[in-house]
């Protein structure tokens, strides 16, 4: 694995492919859609995680008759992809703790998944089902999610100060500025 | 809702790869990597937050992988605004680099005309059972200018302090004059 593929600036893409244990893939897909959305993500509780997703991949498509011949996987896979402040291994412990019981009701559907109450088995789990990117993008990859939190915040507080500060004098102005911004 | 988290989507397709394919994709990712200028491409398409690109010889499993009978290609992205959009933007702005990736697997019609590009696209995706984004409100050209807001205002904090009234308020004036792009 090379993981400076995997990388841009100190974001890393991990991509997971784990295969879903016979019958289980209906029951997968339920236990995901079920997870709760937005701030109730389990994927909310694993510090670092910028944009993630798991998807359900029954089979692969088959093009038609231009293709040589149809493929089939034997198993159903599902993909775990993840954008996430670097590096990789203390991220895997994160995910482990994150997701907590969470992780065993996911990946609990997958063959060889060997539970999280070993986090060393776990991450060894996903590392020896990751793929290597062939190119990665990340817009501001140089930046953690607590910096892009912290940024997006203060460009809210100076739209709201700009606006209130248009009619303001030089002096109240200066005083507000201090009380806002800690100046 | 599937694929959508606030203001991103989520892409994640997956193609089968040509005899050949997997040679020159990696010609064309060592490229993209290394010569071209894809990566700045990608940052002109200013409403993608991070993408990538993977080539699958063998599915992960716990016998040293499934081999088909072609490698996959698997692309996914994360942006904001409508799926459409992208698509359209992706066969304008990066048109070449598309078909140097894509046209390795079966049944690619080519970036244009953008109708049968969409269909195909379509026709190979997966939808993401579950999606979390740590600032699902925001999109990528707010997280870059907040980004630039900030060094800004911690300037002018900096400045602030030894500064009365009259100076502060025109400085703030400069202040608002060198972000006011990117508010």
């Amino acid at each position: 694995m090379n993981h400076r593929r995997n990388t841009c600036g100190q974001a890393y893409a991990l991509s997971v492919l784990t295969p879903i244990r016979d019958g289980q893939e209906a029951p997968l897909v339920r236990c995901l859609n079920d997870l709760p959305e937005g701030t109730g993500s389990p994927l909310a509780s694993v510090a670092g995680t910028h944009i993630a997703r798991w998807v359900v991949i029954g089979d692969v498509v088959y093009e038609g008759a231009g293709q040589r011949r149809p493929d089939h996987l034997s198993a159903g896979r599902l993909l775990f992809t993840s954008n996430f402040d670097g590096p990789l291994e203390p991220y895997l412990q994160r995910l482990c703790t994150g997701l907590a019981e969470v992780a065993d009701r996911i990946w609990g559907h997958c063959s060889g998944y060997p539970g999280r109450a070993d986090p060393g088995a776990f991450a060894a789990y996903l590392r020896s089902h990751q793929l290597e990117c062939s190119l990665f993008f990340a817009a501001y990859g140089g930046r953690t999610v607590e910096q892009v939190e912290h940024s997006l915040t203060t460009r809210r507080d100076v739209i709201d100060f700009a606006l209130r500060a248009q009619r303001m004098g030089a002096a109240e102005l200066q005083s507000a500025f201090r009380e806002v911004f800690a100046a | 809702m599937p694929n959508i988290e606030g203001r991103a989507t989520a892409i994640t397709v997956l193609t089968p790869v040509k005899r050949g394919g997997p040679l020159l994709l990696w010609l064309v990712f060592w490229a993209g990597r290394n010569i071209t200028q894809t990566l700045e491409k990608l940052e002109k398409l200013s409403f993608i937050h991070f993408a990538r690109w993977a080539v699958i010889k063998r599915f992960p499993d716990e016998n040293g992988g499934e081999r088909l009978n072609h490698s996959y290609l698997i692309f996914e992205s994360n942006f904001n605004g409508a799926w459409e959009q992208y698509i359209d933007a992706f066969s304008e702005v990066v048109r070449l680099r598309m078909q140097a990736i894509w046209g390795t697997s079966y049944g690619f019609p080519g970036p244009l005309p953008v109708e049968p590009f969409k269909a195909y696209i379509r026709h190979n995706e997966f939808v993401a059972n579950h999606y979390y984004s740590a600032y699902a409100g925001a999109t990528t050209t707010e997280i870059i200018s907040a980004a630039r807001v900030e060094p800004a205002l911690e300037e002018l904090k900096a400045r602030a302090a030894t500064m009365d009234a009259a100076s502060f308020k025109v400085a703030f004036g400069e202040f608002l004059t060198k972000v006011q792009r990117d508010l």
